[in-house]
């Protein structure tokens, strides 16, 4: 910061009163021109978005004819009749599938990989990539792996003498599918996000805990497990918050189905606004999973927040 | 920011675009508008390969006639066409003439989507009664005219000749009757050709429902080819009037026809499963039922003449639907060609939709077996075609000259139906009462139908 | 706890041979996918169907991807991603590099204020600006435009913003005094001085950036609506509806996607996986 430029300053002559000032004008103006690109972008994509899907969620209008109001019906409606309550469900289960298994996967994986040699940084590299890998693009790949009939996977398991299920077609399987591609897509870079707190922990903290007869494991729950917690928060939150989200994997692999199996409530969001043009009732839904993430993120947030020591011995 | 550093950005940003734009079709990207030489380049849309066959052939005299009109035939998925053209409409590139089939014309009158055209009617002269005025309501709106009739459609059954002469039936009765107390002459027709796998019929008392070789009919979860007739036979309807925010779906008298398509009949053994013939008791199997000789009569539209020809195994016949206590009437349907009410080309547009609503064109697509021609002078062309196939299509032909109930038209109806659809199965597959069906269904149906409807 | 060596000796051996197996099955998790996909584009469509997806092709061909260039407008949607991405991601990460040196380097009033309520606009999930971002493009006449795909995203992000700023924090202030007191202007502390000592969260934001915009689908799914406009993302969902079984060509046209993300990793996987420490969270 520039504190220490400024008491520097300060101290050179009292007669540069004038030139502070001038100086002081000038900051402010260049400190304006270089935010008012970002400025206009946020107030006008951001932040009058947000101002106005509240206030769309009160009309209804299908973008052709005059908008009506309509108070709370649209909230009423979503739950009564577009399966709001529903959607919700199953969004949240998907993400119970997806959250849990890619932190516990991404964690071990980092513990795995915390050490050096080729072979582990080739790995390491190689979980990595598929968090660049356009979602849509590995949608249809996973379609072909999965295919009930021709799909590499049903082909393995038929090996071994099992006739693998319906996958996509399969109302119990397709969502864990869709959770199986988001975990393969975003738990390699998770990992780093472990590898880079567990590189944080100094040795001697290990070599203290094992003087002193702890095991393995013992030193994981009493060291490595507290002191990752920020780690463990960030990786979480971000999670809850793109899983709440999903919609790219689903729209292609399952656009909603079999039947309603898949519909999270982005897809529920889409199916209301640009299929049905349903202007006020799909913005509803998007309060309300606005609201949903908001709620979880401030639960996450007040958990960690009691059980987090920053405190390094 | 220095003049060169804004210069050189600039620079950059005018070669990108430049560069973009020499690809030529990004002219669109960039939102400007691409140059066509002075011809009016028109984009008419449809959904079925078939028919566009017929179409090229009926627009390539168009474009013969009209040498600085150039027409391209766009074809776009039935599952999401409502979708594509209202969201081209919004963005300001619909197509210039498109397809419009029932269900989606309520929302895109009230919404302003096609082009009203009853000015550019009464300007042209136009003689209206060339069509049948049931047909021509359908595409109408509080006294004004969206679209002119090209076809229509009615609802028989197709029979499986060979199966019925085994039966006993070398012609086709044609004077069977229904009603919801004892399901009428039509049931016990339906007895007599209901075979289990030793060859005994439903009226035989050894007759084994356990292992039913073919089964008489499918009555199944579907409005136009199936319930829509029957529930107008026996008085009730869908909608108490076109565009209405409220249905009449729940009523005694849909309530009885809906135990006598669903308890009655599967009751009796005589219609095949509902879990049989498509996901929630529709007809989405039929055709793959009656080919593989499942059923013996297929209650579907006329629009299936050309797959049923190509069926091989059996003769091919035709029957009328049964008469109900309000008559024998037959669900009608037709499609119309809309306008996009921002087409950039208002005129050539109107010149293209008149034109594929003249005898000429419709002659084309009479003869070639493609469709029934809205025009009623030319329907025997479209029976003359069938009848050289070995296909009698008449039946079809004498109910639309009787008695007809036009398919429900309201705002929201493609959604309405589709949910109507999911409401109605648990009454087909037999785990819900008729009763409690309908009046979930209408629960729904009204959410839908209502959500955009006009006011007044 | 382990007794005699011998036992040692085993116990270590066969916590190593797990962990191979554990770092192959990882690896070969994480290949596979892609080089089945590889092979299957080069194949003809009966070859996929008739043999496994790990056979190298007999019938070596590239027609499913002329096929998908020459009838299916692949080409059109590969210009209009790079297209979009490229421009997207200069203004992206020159506008938030602006911003963020304005909020970490210069004094004005409101500027932490201002601060939060960037990062507050940050919790804002994608989906709530979606239809009002619609409605809005709708009635400027934007709908089906590159402009469409751009706008919302080219003037500066709040992540970006946060993410450079970070880092110019950590930029010593003396540089800066220094160049200050040389009597230059602003605008060249921040091309000569900033831009080269910030190179590693440009090139970050730049990634990023790079990223997002090539893989986009939401967006451009509902704001395009014509061939000539649409961008790679929605041209294989479209692809994919009309011709799922033909895998051959949806294999080759998932391939057209993911090749240039795959050479973009190649290159920049250092500062991919050096973005990490950037974000900061094992703070």
């Amino acid at each position: 910061m520039s504190v220490l430029a400024a008491t520097k300053r300060g101290q050179r002559s009292g007669g540069d009163d004038e030139i502070q000032r001038k100086h002081a004008v000038t900051e402010r103006r260049l400190a304006f021109g270089l935010l008012a690109p970002s400025l206009f972008g946020v107030g006008v994509f951001l932040l009058i978005p947000v101002l106005l899907v509240f206030a769309f969620s009160f009309i209804r209008w299908n973008m052709l004819n005059s908008p009506d109001f309509v108070g709370f019906d649209n909230y009423l409606d979503a739950f009564r009749f577009e399966g709001a309550g529903h959607a919700l469900l199953i969004t949240t289960i998907y993400v119970l599938l997806n959250i849990p298994a890619q932190t516990v996967l991404a964690l071990g994986m980092a513990w795995l990989m915390n050490r050096p040699g080729r072979f582990t940084a080739v790995i390491r590299v190689l979980c990595v990539l598929p968090y660049l890998a356009t979602p849509v693009a590995m949608a249809l790949i996973w379609q072909w792996i999965f295919n009930p009939t021709t799909g590499v996977v049903n082909v393995m398991l038929s090996w071994v003498g099992i006739s693998g299920p319906a996958w996509l077609n399969s109302s119990f399987w397709a969502l864990p599918v869709v959770a199986f591609a988001n975990i393969w897509q975003y738990v390699g870079y998770n990992m780093l996000f472990f590898l880079a707190g567990l590189q944080g922990i100094p040795h001697t903290l290990y070599e203290a805990a094992s003087l002193d007869g702890a095991g393995r494991w013992q030193q994981f729950k009493s060291i490595t497990m507290p002191l990752l917690r920020p780690t463990l928060f960030f990786v979480l939150v971000t999670g809850a918050i793109g899983s709440f989200q999903v919609f790219d994997t689903v729209y292609v692999m399952t656009n909603g189905g079999p039947g309603r199996a898949t519909t999270v409530m982005n897809q529920l969001i889409y199916e209301n606004g640009f299929v049905g043009f349903r202007i006020g009732t799909a913005s509803a839904l998007s309060v309300i999973l606005f609201l949903v993430i908001l709620a979880v993120t401030l639960v996450q947030s007040s958990y960690f927040n009691k059980r987090t020591t920053y405190e390094m011995v | 920011m220095k003049r060169r550093d804004f210069l050189k950005l600039s620079g950059l940003g005018a070669t990108v675009m430049g560069a973009t734009a020499l690809t030529g079709c990004s002219a669109q990207g960039w939102g400007l508008p691409a140059s066509n030489g002075g011809r009016a380049e028109l984009t008419y849309a449809l959904w079925d390969p078939n028919q566009q066959k017929g179409y090229q052939k009926s627009i390539d005299v168009f474009m013969k006639l009209n040498p600085h009109i150039r027409v391209t035939i766009e074809q776009v998925s039935y599952g999401n066409y409502q979708q594509k053209i209202t969201q081209q409409y919004i963005s300001g590139n619909a197509p210039d003439v498109f397809w419009v089939n029932t269900p989606w014309i309520g929302d895109w009158v009230v919404g302003g989507v096609m082009a009203d055209i009853t000015s550019r009617i009464a300007h042209a002269g136009l003689d209206l009664s060339i069509y049948n005025p049931d047909l021509l309501r359908l595409h109408q709106y509080q006294g004004k005219t969206f679209g002119l009739p090209k076809d229509w459609d009615t609802i028989a059954f197709f029979t499986n000749a060979t199966h019925l002469a085994k039966c006993g039936f070398s012609k086709v009765p044609t004077d069977l009757a229904w009603n919801p107390k004892d399901g009428g002459s039509y049931l016990h027709f339906l007895k007599q050709i209901t075979l289990d796998t030793k060859g005994r019929n439903a009226l035989d008392p050894k007759f084994d429902p356990g292992s039913i070789a073919v089964y008489g009919t499918a009555a199944t979860n579907d409005i136009q080819g199936c319930f829509g007739n029957f529930f107008a036979m026996n008085g009730g309807a869908v909608l108490p009037h076109p565009y209405a925010a409220e249905s009449v779906l729940d009523s005694p008298q849909n309530v009885a026809t809906l135990t006598f398509l669903t308890q009655m009949l599967q009751g009796a053994h005589v219609a095949i499963p509902g879990n049989q013939t498509g996901p929630n008791g529709d007809s989405t199997n039929l055709q793959t039922l009656f080919a593989s000789g499942h059923i013996a009569l297929w209650q579907t539209g006329d629009w299936n003449a050309t797959g049923v020809s190509q069926l091989s195994g059996f003769k091919i016949g035709a029957m009328p639907l049964p008469t109900g206590p309000k008559g024998r009437i037959s669900v009608l349907n037709g499609l119309c060609d809309g306008i996009a009410a921002n087409t950039p080309h208002p005129q050539e547009a109107w010149k293209l939709v008149k034109w594929l609503g003249s005898k000429q064109s419709q002659e084309i697509m009479g003869q070639g077996g493609y469709i029934w021609p809205a025009i009623v002078d030319l329907d025997p062309a479209f029976n003359r075609y069938w009848r050289r196939k070995g296909l009698d299509m008449s039946p079809f032909l004498a109910e639309s000259r009787g008695q007809t109930v036009n398919f429900p038209v309201a705002s929201g109806m493609q959604e309405a139906l589709n949910d109507l659809t999911v409401a109605l199965g648990p009454a087909f597959l037999r785990t819900r009462s008729p009763a409690a069906a309908l009046r979930a269904a209408q629960r729904i149906f009204d959410y839908r139908i209502s959500y955009n409807a006009p006011k007044g | 706890m382990p007794t005699t060596s011998a036992e040692a000796r085993t116990a270590v051996y066969l916590r190593k041979i797990i962990y191979v197996l554990a770092l192959l099955l990882i690896a070969a998790v994480f290949i596979t996918p892609y080089l089945f996909a590889v092979l299957a584009s080069f194949k003809p469509l009966g070859e996929i169907q008739s043999g496994h997806a790990w056979n190298l092709p007999r019938h070596f061909t590239f027609d499913n991807f002329t096929t998908i260039f020459s009838q299916y407008s692949f080409g059109t949607y590969l210009l209009n991603t790079a297209v979009v991405t490229i421009i997207l991601t200069i203004g992206q990460v020159a506008f938030s590099l602006m911003g963020a040196y304005a909020f970490a380097r210069l004094r004005f009033p409101g500027r932490d204020a201002l601060f939060w309520g960037y990062l507050a606009m940050l919790m804002v999930p994608n989906v709530v600006t979606m239809i009002p971002l619609y409605v809005m493009m709708s009635k400027a006449g934007l709908i089906n435009t590159y402009w469409v795909m751009i706008l919302p995203y080219v003037f500066g992000t709040p992540y970006a913003i946060f993410l450079m700023r970070q880092y110019l924090l950590s930029i010593p202030g003396e540089v800066i005094e220094a160049a200050r007191l040389d009597g230059c202007s602003e605008f060249t502390i921040l091309r000569r001085v900033i831009v080269p000592m910030a190179r590693p969260v440009i090139i970050t934001a730049t990634i990023i950036a790079i990223i997002f915009g090539w893989n986009n689908f939401l967006w451009p799914l509902i704001s395009t609506d014509s061939a000539a406009v649409q961008p790679l993302t929605v041209g294989i969902a479209n692809f994919n509806s009309s011709f799922a079984q033909q895998w051959n060509l949806v294999l080759a046209a998932s391939l057209v996607a993911l090749l240039p993300m795959v050479i973009l990793f190649a290159v920049f996987q250092k500062h991919i996986v050096n973005s990490v420490n950037l974000t900061g969270a094992s703070r």
